[in-house]
């Protein structure tokens, strides 16, 4: 049967990152790079989200960080405060992001122009606000103390390596769910609107709706990463959900590239490492401060943007492929690109 | 039976341009209409305006009795209307054959959520359009350049790309803005012979073109614009001999070079 012409999934790559991670504990050698390797899962949940959303509905959300707070905060309470299990306040802490992710693009004219960046911006510090403020609720600046942790069947995910693959686990999945939007019709769509919206209004392509639809999802992905966040530490506190947190999360995407999934994923691991590396070096010399990292990631934006617009990861799996098309098939020549058999049959 | 299109005393303003002034006209299914017009007389604001890009400033389209302009664009192509963009709209970082399947977005329906769980409509429905895609892929002869990124195309595969993807849609009527524009013979020449392929599937076209030879040969029927106002209609032969026509074109010193009419 036919089946050339469509960029497809590669099950390669995905396999072969998920070996990575499997065995990426046995090769960590403290307690502390386990837990950084967790982190990168929880960021890599968020940069996913906020991937789709730069890479395939053209938009840009300077809220992220927010998201990821209300579904952290949303779980803390409901569990720590009102005693609902975990499992349940997960399904709170990921449909509260998708809700104010709906409002929000909603009064935004169906996500035309820049306007979401500025909402998210406005959205993010409003946000943050009310986690110092509303005291009674988030008992303030000084942080929320006593989330419980997970449970299943009796076993309890603490820190360190079960936790981990819990994390990661659902990295996984929403990497595989992102991997699957992209290439359906609806991915399609969302690509078309980045090349020609005209063109891809005129294919019957309800531009806003899929715009919306996307930024939902990034909503609900960067609450699931604060329902993990929450369940891992016994405290958070609003100084992780502010606009630096969701700067952090657009240079991760940036860094990465957001053209492909992969990219995402690459920009959060590769923050998480430079953050962990520089923290190292922190507590060895004391001028480099949480400010210093900061000024990095400034200049890592600034530099990507100027000289690798479309981010690390597309040109590194250029380099790469030569030695990834190992399956034998007669390569096409020049420009013809992701040229697959027929795999998905 | 209400015509396929009726465009009913359509004004079209851009700040102080006026691009159509009063145009009214109507035609009914399985015709080819010619629609000529020195540059800049309005017809590819005319499309826009069929193809719901913008609205008229006054007037009323309507389409197999519905009235669209006031839909959104996304809206009419359901209806049957699709269209080809003279300064061309490709998705440039999207296959051949993908942009093709955009082009059968709205004849399915598996939502984001079926896509992310790779629900079995959703997979069932992705079936359908990788065949019908390669019909339409196969039916313009795109077969060989399927899997090339759209970008890389020189711009004859572009035009024709275009049309492919229009006709995924499964259009009842057709816009075609010069479609051969930058072809060259060779290429203008199969062009036409695809226009009136796509007619024998029963499909209504409506063609702005430059190249007098390849509409007067095509339509059924001509509408000329100038000035962003009708000024004539009729068979190639009532049109070529109008005076209004000879002295539009004839005034008008780009048009002298290539003006056969
Ligand atoms: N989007 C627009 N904004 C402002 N002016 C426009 C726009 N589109 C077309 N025009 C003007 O309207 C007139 C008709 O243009 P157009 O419809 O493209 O002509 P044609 O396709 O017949 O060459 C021109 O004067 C053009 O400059
Ligand atoms: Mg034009």
């Amino acid at each position: 049967m036919k089946r050339k012409g469509i960029q497809q999934m590669s099950w390669k790559g995905l396999a072969a990152f998920t070996v990575l991670i499997l065995i990426l504990p046995f090769l960590l050698s403290t307690s502390l790079m386990i837990t950084k390797a967790t982190f990168a899962g929880i960021y890599t949940i968020v940069a996913v989200g906020l991937g789709l959303l730069m890479g395939f509905a053209g938009q840009i959300s300077l809220g992220q960080a927010a998201f990821y707070g209300v579904g952290a905060y949303s779980t803390a309470i409901l569990t720590a405060t009102f005693g609902i299990s975990p499992w349940l306040s997960l399904l709170i802490a990921i449909t509260a992001p998708a809700l104010i992710a709906y409002i929000l693009g909603h009064t935004m004219a169906r996500l035309h122009g820049y306007y979401l960046a500025m909402a998210t911006l406005a959205f993010g510090i409003v946000i943050h606000v009310l986690l110092v403020e509303w005291k009674g609720f988030t008992k303030g600046a000084s942080g929320f103390y006593g989330i419980p942790k997970l449970e299943l069947f009796g076993f309890t995910f603490t820190q360190g390596i079960s936790y981990y693959y819990l994390v990661w686990a659902f990295a996984l999945l929403v990497i595989i769910l992102s991997l699957n939007i992209i290439h359906s019709r609806i991915g399609r769509a969302l690509r078309s609107i980045h090349d020609s919206e005209v063109a891809s209004s005129s294919m019957g392509v309800d531009t806003g709706r899929y715009k919306m639809q996307v930024f939902i999802i990034s909503a609900m992905f960067a609450g699931i990463a604060g329902w993990l966040f929450a369940h891992m530490s016994y405290s958070i506190s609003p100084g992780s959900f502010g606009l630096d947190g969701s700067i952090l999360f657009l240079t991760m995407v940036v860094l990465g590239g957001s053209t492909s999934v992969w990219g995402a994923v690459f920009g959060a691991l590769l923050i998480t490492a430079i953050s962990s590396f520089v923290q190292a070096l922190g507590s060895k010399i004391s001028f480099i401060t949480s400010d210093f990292e900061h000024v990095l990631y400034g200049l890592i934006l600034m530099l990507v943007v100027i000289f690798l617009p479309q981010g690390l990861f597309p040109a590194i799996a250029a380099k790469l492929k030569p030695f990834l098309e190992f399956t034998g098939r007669k390569k096409k020549s020049g420009s013809i690109t992701a040229v697959k058999g027929d795999q998905r049959a | 039976m209400p015509d396929l299109l009726e465009v009913k005393n359509v004004t079209k303003k851009f700040g102080g341009v006026v691009a159509n002034q009063g145009v009214s006209f109507s035609f009914e299914s399985e015709k080819v209409i010619g629609l000529i017009g020195p540059n800049g007389a309005g017809k590819s604001t005319l499309f826009n305006m069929v193809s719901a890009i913008f609205p008229p400033t006054e007037g009323e389209i309507w389409f197999a009795g519905k009235r669209i302009d006031r839909l959104p664009a996304f809206k009419v192509s359901p209806l049957g209307i699709a269209r080809t963009f003279q300064n061309l709209q490709v998705f440039k970082r999207m296959t051949v054959l993908e942009n093709v399947m955009v082009g059968l977005h709205t004849s399915t329906s598996s939502g984001i959520l079926s896509a992310a769980f790779k629900l079995p409509k959703a997979k069932k429905e992705e079936e359908t359009i990788y065949q019908q895609a390669w019909e339409e892929i196969e039916f313009v002869g795109l077969e060989d350049v399927a899997a090339v990124e759209a970008g890389n195309l020189p711009l004859g595969k572009l035009r024709l790309l275009e049309l492919a993807r229009a006709l995924a849609t499964r259009p009842k009527l057709l816009l075609l803005d010069e479609i051969a524009a930058g072809l060259n013979h060779q290429e203008t020449a199969g062009m036409s012979d695809l226009i009136f392929k796509v007619r024998d599937r029963g499909v209504s076209i409506f063609v702005v073109e430059h190249d007098m030879d390849l509409v007067m040969r095509v339509s059924d029927r001509i509408i000329v614009l100038d000035q962003g106002e009708k000024i004539a209609e009729g068979t190639s032969k009532e049109v070529q001999n109008d005076p209004r026509v000879i002295e539009a074109y004839l005034g008008n010193d780009e048009e002298k070079e290539e003006g056969t009419v």
